[in-house]
């Protein structure tokens, strides 16, 4: 018997059972919509969360210390280091050399200041000492100016340009919530400050450190900003404008370092960068080509008695998590469609007792078990497609739906749900093998009558 | 072409045995019409359903094209049934969702038969009974006896080496009764295919070359039809 035939008959049978058809169709297409919502749902939240950490983490970098450096906070610790592992310059030079690494160069956090303009206006910056010409190797790109070799110059990125505001009109403003916390009006107008753009290309800046034990302000000698970064793409506006970050160079920092009032205020670490630029570094960032990558030159790194760490455990466990999620919620699915599975074995059964004598005729015509049984089978297959092709259209209405909740709730584009693609054809693959199941009982049901009983007119 | 030796059926209902036909002995040649004739309890239609082996006996051999089909499976009799007989039924037992031509081409779909060789094969059986332009009809839209013209062209597709035919025009007044045995008598002659019609009325079976009467489960004559012998046909005697 051909293909084409048993879809002949098979959707002759389906189309005279028309009402039975859609309500076994819909009661699979319920499970099969579950199955893509939950799914695009997981898949959805997950896919968030993974942007969200590659914006806040960089996960093709690792960072490397010292394995016997005062990391633990310990200051004991440096009178025992062992100088076979130290992150020396001869090992950063080493690591440059390795296979898939694109960057690798000392990336200290100096600290929290607040900037001053030559006008007067303030912000707040972290300024990271590092080598300011690898920063393009590190993907930053630049908006305005250049690297520049000369000491006392600083490069900001995109946020370090915003939300220079006159202390006084800040002050203001804080005032005002003091009064009443609960002024959205003074909160708006604190947000549309930290958003005012400045011009600070070849600008003057001078950072501001505060002594706590006297209440001294100290101010530095100017730097210019000799270059201002692009907004990194993978970053939302609002993103980039909270993240204000000045770069100097290692020399800078160390002449930072030395002016009145100045020390780094971070860790000891930090100390020790500055005071041992030439000899070792408590920390280098090292820029791999890709994410898959990360682990081999971690183990290559990690060979020369440095630690290494990365951010991609944190997005693996992630992973793991939403694995189990997405395992949860297709279990629901099955769920339920395991219960729409019995109204199919149900109407199915029916209908082969409603076509005992249509089975027997075919019977004594010359059709075998095989083909009385795939004719049902197929006709089962076909109410799990139909039903995998509405489970689908319905899908997509309810995460239509759910989005247009979403939006209009003030969400970001970004946090919309979506269905992938990989996960339509997984549900119509649970739509069809449910049909299959479902119709297996009836379909052997029906090869087994006796073709002279079911004829017979008593 | 069909020979039937020392075949015996009984029923069993509980500790019971009620025997119902016993130690039948007939042949009949390719290419003749035979009735079997018996009034209702005779055991004719447990012969015809064990003939088109759809039971099996309790005792003997059934031979159809030397072929014992008492020895064959399920699966083996419907491959048997497929390629070597024919059925046409009292009820018709057409298909009602399918058009009159797809009726006709249901024992070639099973076969695997592609769609235009059927199809063209449909059509001209139809033609053959007299329904050339009713193929794309419902069968519901056709008459007894057109319906059962349409049974008649569908055990012919696949050229069966015998036609069992079941009270064929037990449900049709005598005008239609006369149209559906004039087109069987037709048909044998043409296509020299064997027709075994069981009928419990003499008029029918006198149609035929040859009667044989069963009673109470015994073949009780085999005897050649007056209008068989008119046409100088052959086979004579009488079993009791």
């Amino acid at each position: 018997m051909r293909f084409g035939d048993y879809i002949r008959l098979s959707f002759d049978q389906l189309r005279r059972r028309k009402v039975v058809t859609i309500l076994c169709a819909l009661g699979i297409s319920i499970g099969c919509a579950a199955i893509v919502v939950a799914m695009s749902i997981g898949e959805s939240a997950a896919k968030y969360s993974e942007m969200q950490m590659s914006r806040w983490f960089k996960l093709d970098e690792i960072t490397v210390s010292p394995q016997s450096t005062g990391q633990s906070g310990d200051p004991s610790a440096k009178s025992e280091i062992d100088e076979g592992s130290l992150l020396t310059s001869q090992k950063l030079e080493l690591i440059r050399t390795f296979p898939h690494v694109q960057a690798a160069a000392p990336m200290q956090e100096i600290g929290g200041f607040q900037t001053k303009l030559t006008n007067g206006t303030t912000s707040y910056v972290q300024v990271i000492a590092t080598d300011l010409n690898s920063l393009q190797a590190f993907g930053h790109q630049m908006r305005l100016g250049a690297v520049s070799d000369l000491p006392q110059t600083v490069i900001a990125n995109f946020g370090a340009t915003f939300g220079y505001v006159d202390d006084k009109a800040r002050q203001a403003l804080y005032d005002k919530l003091r009064l009443n916390p609960y002024d959205d009006e003074v909160y708006k107008q604190l947000e549309n400050l930290d958003r005012l753009p400045a011009n600070l290309y070849q600008q003057s800046i001078q950072f501001v450190q505060y002594d706590q034990q006297s209440g001294r302000e100290y101010l530095s000698p100017p730097l210019r900003v000799a270059g201002v970064m692009k907004k990194p793409d993978s970053q939302t506006d609002n993103m980039a404008m909270n993240q204000k970050i000045m770069y100097v160079s290692l020399e800078t920092a160390e002449w930072l370092r030395k002016q009145p009032g100045f020390r780094p205020i971070e860790s000891d670490s930090s100390a020790n960068m500055v005071s041992t630029t030439v000899e070792h570094y408590p920390l280098v960032t090292v820029k791999v080509d890709s994410q898959d990558n990360v682990k081999q030159v971690e183990s290559k790194i990690k060979q020369l008695r440095l630690n290494a760490m990365h951010n991609l455990e944190q997005k693996e466990r992630l992973k793991e998590e939403f694995a189990m999620m997405r395992t949860i919620a297709l279990g629901i699915g099955l769920f339920i469609l395991f219960i729409a599975s019995i109204s199919i074995v149900v109407a199915m059964t029916m209908s082969t007792y409603q076509r005992r004598r249509q089975i027997g005729i075919m019977k004594v015509l010359g059709a075998n078990l095989r083909q009385i049984r795939n004719m049902f089978i197929i006709e089962a297959t076909l109410i799990g497609l139909l039903g995998g092709i509405m489970g689908v259209i319905f899908s997509h209405w309810i995460i239509w739906g759910i989005n247009g909740l979403v939006l209009s709730s003030g969400a970001e584009a970004s946090e919309v749900l979506f269905i992938a693609p990989w996960i339509i054809p997984l549900g119509m693959f649970f739509a069809i093998i449910t049909g299959i199941l479902a119709g297996l009982y009836p379909a052997i049901n029906a090869s087994r009558t006796d073709a002279l009983t079911a004829i017979r007119r008593d | 072409m069909l020979r039937i030796e020392q075949l015996s059926h009984s029923f069993r209902n509980g500790d019971e045995i009620t025997p119902v036909l016993q130690h039948i002995d007939f042949q009949v040649a390719k290419g003749s019409m035979v009735a079997l004739l018996g009034s209702s309890g005779s055991g004719k239609s447990t012969l015809l359903n064990l003939m088109a082996g759809l039971m099996k006996p309790t005792e003997g051999n059934i031979y159809i094209n030397e072929h014992n089909i008492v020895k064959m499976n399920e699966n083996q009799l419907a491959e048997f049934r497929r390629a070597h007989i024919g059925f046409i039924f009292q009820a018709y037992e057409l298909i009602p969702n399918l058009t009159v031509i797809e009726n006709v081409e249901l024992p070639f779909v099973f076969q695997g038969v592609s769609p235009r060789k059927r199809r063209e094969k449909a059509q001209h059986l139809l033609e053959q009974v007299g329904l050339p332009d009713k193929g794309k009809m419902f069968v519901s839209q056709l008459s007894g006896g057109q319906q059962q013209r349409v049974s008649i062209a569908r055990s012919l597709i696949t050229e069966p080496s015998v036609i069992f035919a079941d009270e064929p025009t037990g449900n049709l007044d005598t005008k239609t009764e006369d149209e559906v045995i004039s087109i069987l008598k037709q048909l044998n002659k043409k296509m020299n295919t064997t027709f075994v019609i069981v009928t419990h009325e003499r008029e029918v079976a006198e149609h035929t070359e040859r009667v044989l009467t069963l009673k109470d489960g015994r073949l009780i004559e085999d005897a050649v039809t007056t209008s068989a012998q008119a046409a100088g046909s052959g086979i004579g005697g009488v079993h009791t």
